[in-house]
């Protein structure tokens, strides 16, 4: 079937705003989108021009935030190999020294990691260790609302990504994505856009048998002004599938990207960003890291596999990126770390401290972070020394227009060094 | 001029009835949209035969576990989720059918129960307490001891919850889950002893490290023969032995058999009114609202704990208190209540499955589309109750996408009988705007407003007069666009 079964007539419209349109339907989609974004009623629709700053948003930066989730375990990750309580507190666990890559005196990565090396000796990764909370949180859960939400005290959920939208210039409804399940962090006033497929985003029945656009008409009516809970998020959807198209027209470029549901996301990620559709921000979640057993051994266990395919999802990103890098920082985000100590089923329990990587643009490679020092007794913690906002801080100060103070109320942040020009 | 254009619209929007089609009051929607899992004609006249939401309500509290064997034969269409563990495990080696295949008979089984049973509330109090407890059935490690953890559930569901607590966190697909099968007592795993006072009972700030620590001494001793034999046991040698104390529960904990230990432990929290707190506010955010008001959540939690931890009585308090009574429209329906509501609204029959791609199989799938497939949540906290995580643009795609597959009858194509436009219309030839009403009455439960006129008469380009005969393009080729405009409508996606 390539045409309409039978000859439409033009579409029996009732509503003002749609008679005699000249509206393009990009423009009507994204008519929807922000009414549903400023609250805005009525003649919204007709007011509200097609996009024109989305293209002019294309040249901006993108922040892309990996939450690694179930609490990774940082010391596997980046090792401090220099600290001799690692090796006394993980006699099965522990990764040996010579082992290591890109090995100084005191820390060393993990030897999946590899594939970042490039990355790494370009100065472009850059792993802060001992981050996280300021006092230690060991439930998922909780911790996660605590570092997503990003204000202590507030009983209001907004997360901090959202804030920092919030705050952007560009009225893309593409400004913000999240390529997967969407982190609290997105949640918030601000609309934003996810998907799971970037090639499927679209309106079901919005077809080239529908030549009048008789069924986005038909959604209009019954979403425009609904109060229904989903309604915001119906909107921005629609606002952003009229806005798509060019990341969709994208290719994946890099070979290098593993079959794996991180690799799949970073390349519609990289996509979105080569597409130019106003992009700000990036979500990805990934989950798996809570190994409270079999996490294992350079042999064999979930670290080597998780560690091999984080690492290689992140250097294949790059390479598809080609001259975009140059505009995209990615920062990892996870709820807490784990115990120094191994547990009796090569696993670690809920800890606190853990590392945060920053790669790409704008980052001062190399291991920043103060060590405090391990210790060996069971229930022993890595101590945070970094409050995981001042990293936030540096990539929101050097990257985005945005007041730090906006996206991290009450919160002052201290000095990191991994970022360039702080 | 311009107002009289405006009231010309009016009038030429207005609902025309179709009072054939009996629909229910606000009142007594509103208890079967919370408590079942969507309308259907049926329901509609069981609620009016009932003589109310209420009296339906308490029928069905009554009938729920009436007829256990005739309740089991439920969509008992997976023959393999009868096997049990070693039997699952030694054909997932021999490469005959893997264990996460079974799971997924498991998911889809759960979802044609809350399709066609006839006790709706005893699948929705299984559904919310398989949640709480919950364990994930994608997994190999605690999955093959899994389809009889949901019949533990189910048993109790409607029971006390002090009881449920016990048969739950011993159970082997707990123990495996949060690693207590592989906990000893020189080393206890503190997964299964912190998520116990976290999720399970008083709730995070409720409970100090030390309590964790605790928490997971006294649970040393069961043991799983994880892939070996499967096979679950008490291996008083791995219990730790010596005081314990996790808040105001102490013990010697002298006895290398803890098991008795355990039970108390466990009742002592499903008893604590930290627990009670925990419970009736999970129920009413389900319930009522995703922010219920304390003193809900307090009348809630004293009933729970004066009744000794039994459930129907909290559930009764709950259907009859004003907060719940104005609540109508603030739940979002998520990813699987969504698809069973579309099923049962479209009138669908799902049928035996004999392949994949048949509808009681693909519902998997199309659940999974839309956000989570039953019981897949991958955290042990259970999938969410409220709105904001189901309230997202990829969701609203995603349903729009399964909504417009479905009116259309085009995936799944087969196990499953869907009505035909002649099955839909009441009466032919009809006006559209008489037919509009029949048709929300059916699928939304109510009349039919000026939006749903206007909405169906944009989706298909026909005048609220325009008078449908059977050869009218929208009998031979656009149903599927009007039903997608209710299936897509606000109304739908709430409950």
């Amino acid at each position: 079937m390539t045409t309409s079964p039978l000859p439409r007539t033009p579409a029996d419209c009732a509503c003002p705003e749609f008679r005699g349109a000249d509206l393009s339907r990009r423009g009507f989609l994204r008519g929807l989108g922000l009414a549903g974004a400023t609250m805005t009623v009525g003649s919204a629709v007709v007011t509200v021009g097609p996009s024109a700053p989305a293209a002019a948003a294309g040249t901006s930066n993108v922040l892309v935030v990996l939450s690694m989730r179930g609490a990774a375990d940082g010391l596997s990750l980046v090792v401090p190999h220099g600290d001799p309580a690692y090796y006394a507190a993980r006699p099965r666990i522990a990764i040996a020294a010579d082992r290591l890559v890109a090995k100084d005196g005191f820390f060393g990565l993990h030897p999946a990691l590899s594939p970042l090396l490039p990355l790494w000796q370009q100065g472009k990764v850059a792993a802060v260790h001992a981050t996280g909370l300021a006092v230690p949180n060991r439930s998922h859960f909780a911790a996660m609302e605590a570092v997503e939400d990003a204000t202590p005290g507030s009983a209001e959920r907004v997360g901090w990504l959202n804030r920092l939208i919030g705050d952007m210039p560009g009225t893309s409804p593409l400004q913000a994505v999240a390529v997967g399940s969407a982190p609290p962090s997105l949640y918030g006033p601000q609309p934003w856009m996810g998907f799971d497929r970037l090639d499927e985003v679209g309106v079901a029945g919005d077809d080239q048998w529908d030549p009048t656009d008789d069924r986005l008409r038909s959604l209009g009516k019954m979403w425009q002004r609904s109060r229904s809970p989903l309604a915001p998020a119906l909107r921005s959807a629609m606002a952003a599938v009229g806005e798509i198209g060019p990341a969709q027209a994208q290719q994946q470029r890099s070979k290098a990207f593993p079959n794996s549901d991180l690799g799949k996301a970073l390349s519609a990620v990289s996509r979105t960003i080569r597409g130019d559709v106003g992009a700000s921000v990036i979500t990805v979640d990934q989950g798996d890291w809570d190994m409270h057993s079999d996490l294992g051994t350079l042999q064999w266990g979930r670290m080597q596999d998780n560690a091999d395919d984080f690492a290689r999802s992140i250097a294949a990103f790059f390479e598809d990126l080609g001259d975009a890098a140059d505009r995209v920082t990615l920062v990892t985000v996870s709820e807490f770390g784990r115990r120094v100590a191994e547990n009796n089923n090569y696993g670690l329990d809920h800890g606190w401290g853990n590392v945060m990587f920053l790669v790409g643009a704008g980052v001062k490679g190399g291991y920043r972070g103060t060590w405090a020092g391990l210790d060996t007794s069971h229930d022993a913690d890595l101590t945070v020394t970094t409050d995981y906002r001042s990293v936030l801080s540096e990539v929101v100060r050097t990257r985005t227009p945005v007041s730090t103070a906006t996206v991290f109320p009450q919160f002052s942040p201290e000095r990191v060094g991994a970022m360039a020009g702080v | 001029m311009r107002r009289r254009k405006k009231k010309q619209q009016k009038k030429k929007f207005r609902p025309v009835r179709y009072a054939a089609t009996p629909v229910l009051g606000a009142t007594d929607r509103h208890m079967v949209s919370r408590f079942s899992y969507g309308t259907t004609p049926e329901l509609v006249r069981e609620v009016q035969a009932a003589g109310g939401g209420l009296a339906w309500f308490e029928q069905q509290l009554a009938s729920a576990y009436a007829d256990p064997a005739a309740d089991a034969r439920i969509g008992d269409w997976w023959p393999d989720l009868h096997l049990d563990a070693p039997t699952l495990w030694k054909r997932q080696q021999n490469e005959v059918r893997a264990v996460w295949e079974v799971m997924a008979d498991y998911s889809c089984r759960l979802m044609v129960r809350r399709m066609t049973s006839p006790h709706q509330m005893l699948e929705r109090m299984t559904e919310f307490f398989e949640a709480h407890l919950h364990v994930p059935v994608n997994g190999d490690k605690q999955c093959v001891w899994r389809a009889s953890y949901g019949d533990v559930i189910r048993r109790h569901a409607l029971g006390r919850f002090d009881e449920m607590l016990v048969e739950a966190i011993t159970h082997p697909t707990m123990l495996l889950f949060l690693d207590q099968a592989v906990s000893t007592k020189k080393a206890p795993n503190e997964n299964l002893g912190r998520e116990l006072l976290e999720l399970h009972t008083v709730g995070v700030g409720h409970y100090t490290e030390d309590d964790v620590k605790a928490s997971a001494r006294i649970l040393t001793g069961y043991r799983v023969d994880a892939w070996r034999t499967w096979a679950a046991s008490y291996q008083p040698e791995d219990h730790w032995t010596g005081p314990v104390q996790v808040g105001d529960f102490a013990d010697a904990n002298a006895d290398a058999d803890g098991r008795d230990l355990v039970r108390r432990y466990l009742v002592h929290l499903a008893h604590h009114p930290q627990t009670a707190q925990r419970l009736a506010r999970k129920l009413a955010v389900k319930f009522v609202r995703d922010d219920p008001p304390q003193a809900l959540v307090d009348r809630l939690a004293r009933t729970y704990l004066e009744h000794d931890t039994a459930i129907v009585p909290v559930l009764r308090e709950l259907v009859r208190s004003v907060e719940f009574k104005g609540s109508q429209g603030l739940k979002l329906r998520d990813p699987s209540e969504d698809l069973v509501a579309t099923y049962r609204a479209l009138g669908a029959t799902m049928l035996k499955p004999q392949r994949d791609e048949d509808a009681a199989n693909a519902m998997l799938w199309q659940s999974t589309v839309i956000g989570l497939a039953p019981m897949t949540w991958p955290r042990p906290d259970g999938q969410p109750l409220d709105n904001q995580p189901w309230a997202t643009p990829a969701r609203a795609l995603a349903s729009m996408d399964i909504h417009w597959s479905l009116a259309g009858g085009w995936w799944p194509k087969t196990g499953v009988d869907y009505l035909q436009p002649t099955d839909w219309v009441p009466e032919l030839p009809m006006r559209f705007a008489p037919l509009v009403d029949h048709l929300s009455r059916r699928i939304l439960g109510r009349p039919s407003t000026r939006g749903i006129l206007k909405a169906a008469c944009t989706a298909v380009s026909v005048k609220p007069t325009e008078q449908i005969t059977a050869d009218h393009p929208l009998m031979r080729w656009h149903f599927n666009r009007l039903l997608g405009s209710f299936l897509d409508n606000p109304l739908h996606y709430g409950r």
